[in-house]
């Protein structure tokens, strides 16, 4: 897979020169990391709230070390 | 003037579902850097590596056919996220 080589931040278009890396590569290292999301999100109209979601999810890859909590892929 | 509503009946389809098949390429791509992770880990044994394998190339496959189906090429599948770069790698 060809890495693309990270473009300096200080690019010539200004201080917002593009990453330079693909935002899945970028998703994919953080996966290998793993990462946790917790928090709490309440989605509102006209200051109404009307759905809140509470989450606290684990991503991160499969692996020895984080283990799948079943074997096979089991139902999706 | 119908031509061009039908015209514009197509492109909203065409819109619709280059949104879903840049999601579905996304986790498409996820999923194979994820593969090529495990099996550098050597946790696999070698059925499964044949089996992951070929499952995600029939994959691929069938993704360019549903691009061809609707008319995408790769590119529209890709997003611009401006200072981030693009979502997809662009080569």
């Amino acid at each position: 897979m060809a890495r693309d080589e990270p473009v300096p931040w200080q690019g010539e278009e200004g201080p917002y020169g593009p990453l330079g890396l693909p935002l899945v590569d970028l998703l994919d290292r953080v996966l290998g990391a793993g990462v946790v999301i917790s928090g709490d999100l309440v989605i509102a109209i006209a200051e109404v709230p009307l759905i809140r979601l509470s989450l606290h999810a684990l991503l991160a890859s499969v692996s020895d070390r984080v283990p799948a909590p079943w074997a096979d892929g089991g139902r999706l | 003037m119908t031509a061009r509503v039908d015209l514009d009946a197509e492109s909203v389809g065409r819109d619709l579902a280059a949104l879903v098949l840049t999601i579905v390429e996304l986790l498409r791509q996820l999923m194979e850097r994820q593969a090529v992770r495990r099996v550098e880990a050597g946790e696999l044994t070698e059925e499964q590596v044949e089996r992951v394998g070929t499952t995600l190339m029939l994959l691929e496959d069938r993704m360019g056919q549903l691009r061809a189906q609707f008319g995408l090429a790769p590119e529209d599948l890709n997003l611009d996220l401006g200072p981030l770069g693009s979502l997809l790698p662009r080569d």
